[in-house]
């Protein structure tokens, strides 16, 4: 008992020391955050760093002690609608998310104890008239704030400590407009980049700069007709009815001072002037910038340059998605980028030249091809009035969803979910919508089915994401909704969509651990230390657009599942 | 996964949906302008009134489905997509009415200010030409 009694006071002096010389919390400054890949304790911005590899190198949990993995604490955050979708941060041990309704948390990192907590007091009326809400998918951190923005079109900074509101930005009129944003913001030196949702609504889908400071806008970017030479591109003033829009948090560029935006297809979503879209149909023309990668100047919001990943988008297969991997191969400094349509795009970074193109999704018909030297379009399927035939491939969800994949510098391999399904469809011509709170504006009926190799399903895959070479694959019945999150400990996280948390060897594939966590997962996942232990963070919650479609795409459990649920789950390795 | 129905008896929807579009039509202009124009002035003082006036394709309950609807209710609201399968419904016109002006929170969107009651209307009955 002595020994024991001894050991133990040992231990606690040698606990209490460690807490003694932890380092100070330092400011989350430029600095800081253009450092985010090389301080794996933390996870500071919602890619985890510029570069999107949404990747941990803690090696604490490992291939070889990932069966002693267990629940460390949840946290509850309520009033779920929609479920959980958020990427959580996390900073000196203190994790900081984002709940539906933009309600904001910051909690101690290995105890789950409540720090402080924000609710913002928004507009319900608007929020009942909306259809994409009142989810929010992450915040920002920086100049010791916390940043969210809002569906009823603010952007609101909090004191990182106290989560006292520092200022509250209204950028868009989303009475008027509809949209609002539910996308994480994204920090560059001192100012604050947000981009609206758009798509389907009448907006022009700006993209906004804020001062870190004062909340002032900076400036702002229309991803709809956003220059006079885009103007051009939207015969018949069709710009008016809109769409565009960056509703998911880009990536940057140091060295060249550069902001890489994804952004939304136009309005509406799809076309019935078939090959004649250049002169006729609702809106003629390429319909410059969306479902384009767009570059801007992140002091000034100016356009350097663009590729329009699909010009004149006729099938709602656009470029929203933020994850922008920025990687140097062979003395190349390359962005890969995945597209909707289940094409990936690699480009060079100076400039946005296509240098591959290579497709994750097997069923595609949307186009033959896509030129892997100039990125063109190939034997386009454009559609015209009435019934499609066959079904367009993929479906409306798209051959890739909103959430990231992991690059992993350790294997090289880059682990990316991909969809497999189809829709029948009929075009319907519809009228111009550029009045005030107008709806969605989609231009069709539409059904999802199986595609033509085999039932609905998804995949994870590791591969090498310059030339798409395929390492491994897993299949999932059901498509798994949320990101995906590659350690340096050889695991790769998969939070699927029945509620499932599975680890799988990063080398091989091989499944080596899972957890169920109650009710689907369809937000992100981040690893990060608290008090010199590795934690593996999980929103759990279901009920996003996608996940809608699973209930009568797959029946149970989905048509049991919750839509109203959250939660935070944190886990770590048990006490040996 | 549920089959969607009407895709095999689709002309003979058609049909019955071209006599119902055409009552709606006659019936929603001669009913319903005031109620579109003082909409509109509710919802944006500011706007034109040239531009409020209804135009046969606003209460065309079949393509304003196809625009805002279609997207959750699949299949033109024959299948069960993001939202239930419209076609057979049993609630009554005041119930789909009531459901279309106020939605439902956290599953479906109010457009009670977005439609006019005249269009309201176009979107039930274009509902009820659906054979389940």
């Amino acid at each position: 008992m002595v020994i024991r009694a001894r050991y133990i006071t040992a231990c606690a002096v040698l606990a209490l020391a460690a807490v003694t010389v932890a380092p100070p919390a330092s400011a989350i400054d430029p600095a800081r955050l253009q450092a985010a890949e090389q301080t794996p304790n933390d996870w500071l911005t919602y890619h985890g760093g510029y570069k999107s590899y949404h990747y941990s190198a803690l090696d604490q949990i490992n291939a070889s002690n990932v069966n002693n993995l267990a629940v460390a604490w949840i946290h509850m955050p309520g009033r779920s609608t929609r479920g959980l979708q958020s990427m959580p941060l996390a900073a000196d041990g203190v994790l900081y998310y984002s709940g539906s309704y933009s309600r904001v948390y910051a909690l101690d990192g290995a105890t789950g104890k409540p720090i402080w907590s924000y609710f913002p007091e928004l507009d319900e009326e608007l929020v009942a008239m909306q259809t994409h809400s009142p989810y929010n998918r992450g915040v920002a951190l920086g100049d010791d704030k916390v940043f969210v923005g809002t569906v009823d079109g603010r952007l609101i900074a909090l004191d990182m400590k106290t989560g006292k509101q520092a200022w509250d930005t209204k950028l868009v009129d989303s009475k008027k407009l509809t949209v609002g944003f539910t996308g994480a913001p994204l920090v560059v030196k001192d100012t604050v980049i947000i981009g609206s949702q758009g798509g389907e609504w009448t907006s022009r889908g700006p993209i906004f700069g804020v001062d870190v400071k004062t909340g002032k806008k900076k400036w702002e970017f229309l991803t709809v007709a956003g220059t006079e030479d885009a103007k051009a591109t939207w015969g018949n003033e069709s710009w008016r009815t809109g769409g565009g829009g960056g509703w998911m948090p880009g990536g940057y560029d140091s060295e060249t001072n550069t902001i890489w935006w994804g952004t939304a297809n136009p309005a509406p979503l799809y076309d019935w002037s078939g090959a004649d879209w250049q002169k006729s149909g609702p809106r003629p023309g390429t319909n410059l910038y969306t479902s384009s990668v767009i570059a801007l100047d992140p002091d000034t919001g100016k356009l350097k340059f663009y590729h329009q990943e699909l010009p004149h988008d006729a099938w709602d297969f656009d470029s929203a998605v933020g994850e922008f991997l920025m990687i140097d191969r062979d003395g190349r400094k390359l962005v890969v980028h995945p597209n909707k349509g289940g094409f990936i795009f690699v480009y060079d970074r100076a400039n946005a030249k296509v240098q591959n193109v290579w497709r994750i999704a097997k069923n595609i018909n949307f186009v033959k091809d896509i030129d892997p030297k100039t990125g063109e379009l190939v034997g386009r399927r454009d559609l015209s009035l009435g019934a499609v035939s066959p079904p367009l491939c993929p479906a409306i969800p798209g051959g890739i969803s909103w959430n990231s994949g992991s690059y992993s510098p350790k294997t090289g391999l880059w682990y990316k979910i991909a969809q497999e399904w189809c829709q029948e469809m009929e075009v319907v011509k519809t009228t111009p919508i550029t009045e005030p709170m107008s709806q969605l504006n989609i231009g069709a009926n539409f059904k999802l089915v199986a595609p033509p190799d085999g039932p609905a399903r998804g995949h994870l895959s590791a591969r090498d994401p310059v030339t798409g070479d395929k390492k491994w694959e897993v299949t999932f019945s059901e498509p798994p909704l949320a990101s995906v999150l590659a350690t340096g400990g050889n695991l790769v996280f998969v939070p699927d969509a029945r509620g499932v948390l599975r680890a799988y060897n990063a080398e091989t594939g091989k499944e080596l651990w899972s957890h169920n966590n109650g009710v689907g997962h369809n937000g992100g996942i981040i690893s990060y230390s608290a008090g010199g232990k590795q934690y593996i963070a999980v929103p759990v919650g279901w009920g996003a657009m996608v996940a809608d479609e699973y209930s009568g795409l797959f029946g149970e459990p989905y048509k049991s599942m919750p839509k109203d649920a959250g939660a935070l789950v944190v886990f770590t390795l048990k006490q040996q | 996964m549920e089959k969607a129905a009407g895709r095999g008896s689709r002309p003979v929807a058609a049909v019955q949906m071209q006599i119902a579009k055409s009552v709606i039509l006659i019936a929603g202009i001669a009913l319903s302008s005031p109620l579109w124009v003082h909409a509109q002035q509710s919802q944006a003082p500011n706007q034109d009134q040239a531009t409020s006036a209804a135009s046969p394709n606003d209460i065309d309950g079949e393509t304003m489905f196809a625009t805002s609807c279609g997207f959750c209710h699949q299949g033109g609201g024959r299948a069960t997509g993001k939202g239930p399968k419209l076609a057979g419904t049993t609630r009554s016109d005041d119930y789909l009415a009531e459901r279309i002006r106020k939605g439902k929170p956290g599953t479906m969107p109010a457009f009670g200010s977005a439609f006019s009651e005249s269009q309201l209307m176009a979107i039930v009955a274009y509902i009820r030409t659906l054979e389940d």
